[in-house]
């Protein structure tokens, strides 16, 4: 399986040059048909990341929820919360998979949703040159078990997630306010965050010192409709944002 | 004999003394781990696989440089981590019971995108 992901990989490699770089020697290519400014689609990447999507729903049916392909090359794990640690524990160690490298972990806001915030996890494999995403949701009172124990640089975003959203992880070593200020209170990101903040600070020229109080506007937030009256973008009126990955095995 | 390997190039890595024996033991380990799964745990089947293709391997060939090419894994230190990681994992599967069916389906609507 390995030896097979690594010719994949070559073999994509050199389909991509042969798709993306027009050559010289051979008939000229028009403009139109080239589009240069649409990304091409890669069919052995997008055919070797929804295979291995497949093998990490088939290894984990308990936590794996969903796996769909987004912007044509990007491969999502859908789990719920109870499965943060399982999954993300077999992508690191699992020897097919090997995503030792936590890339990025940030929160999403989506207050009309049944559980409003999603964990976003990005992780690379070096070994196979390959990347993955894994979300999972919860709400403002449900605690997301920590990955610090299985990635050490999860430490600070799960403090920055804690900080802006107010998302509580489990067994977190450290889970204190990283990005602001001394006192502060609330978390920013969240949609419910008034845009001008509560409080605002200056420095009194009587007291001597710099000064914390309720914030006061000269006049009313005003709410501007800066929509256009014609549509924006009608070539992307049926787009879909991201296709599924089958899971369920038929018998 | 081929020249003793000095030194692996990567931070923190040391030169393994006597890999074949340290992978011989890692993957009986690991084996033995999977025994206790339900035969059609697809992770039990999918390692095992792994497992036994890399354990013939490593009993077939006894010279480190050409084992870590027909391997194509790596270096055989780095090999014998991704056995360690593997023998962990297996362990915490067992705990874990990943092979049982969802534990939780998502509530509709809370995977959709665009709103």
């Amino acid at each position: 399986m390995a030896a097979t992901a690594y010719r994949g990989l070559f073999s994509l490699a050199r389909q991509a040059s042969k798709t993306v770089v027009p050559r010289a020697g051979s008939v000229r290519l028009c403009s139109t048909e080239l589009h240069p400014t649409v990304r091409p689609v890669n069919e052995v990447q997008k055919q070797t990341l929804s295979e291995f999507g497949q093998y990490v729903a088939e290894c984990m049916p308990k936590y794996v929820q969903k796996v769909q392909i987004t912007a044509g090359n990007e491969l999502e794990v859908l789990i719920p919360p109870e499965g943060v640690t399982p999954v993300i524990s077999f992508l690191k160690d699992h020897t097919n998979a090997q995503f030792t490298c936590l890339a990025d972990l940030c929160g999403v806001d989506m207050p009309s949703r049944g559980y409003r915030f999603e964990v976003v996890y990005n992780f690379l494999s070096v070994r196979f040159n390959s990347r993955i995403r894994v979300k999972t949701y919860t709400d403002e009172l449900t605690p997301v078990d920590s990955i610090c124990d299985i990635h050490k640089a999860a430490n600070w975003y799960e403090r920055e997630v804690w900080d802006m959203y107010g998302v509580f992880f489990a067994n977190h070593p450290d889970l204190r306010r990283i990005l602001t200020d001394y006192g502060f209170e609330g978390h920013p990101f969240r949609k419910d965050f008034p845009l001008s903040g509560y409080v605002e600070c200056r420095y009194d020229d009587e007291v001597k010192r710099v000064v914390v109080e309720p914030i006061e506007l000269a006049q009313e937030f005003r709410k501007f409709d800066l929509e256009a009256p014609w549509e924006q973008f009608p070539n992307f009126r049926d787009h879909v944002a991201s296709e599924e990955v089958p899971i369920k095995e038929e018998k | 004999m081929a020249a003793r390997k000095l030194t692996t190039g990567l931070t923190g890595l040391a030169v393994a003394t006597n890999p074949h024996h340290t992978l011989g033991v890692l993957y009986s380990k690991i084996l033995r781990c999977l025994q206790k799964m339900p035969p059609d745990a697809a992770y039990r089947k999918y390692t095992e696989q792994i497992v036994t293709e890399r354990h013939n391997l490593v009993k077939a060939e006894t010279d480190v440089t050409k084992l870590e090419q027909v391997m194509n894994a790596g270096q055989v230190e780095e090999v014998i981590q991704q056995a360690e990681n593997e023998l962990s994992l297996a362990r915490k599967m067992l705990e874990w019971r990943p092979w049982e069916p969802l534990v939780q389906e998502p509530p509709s609507e809370q995977w959709k995108w665009p709103l």
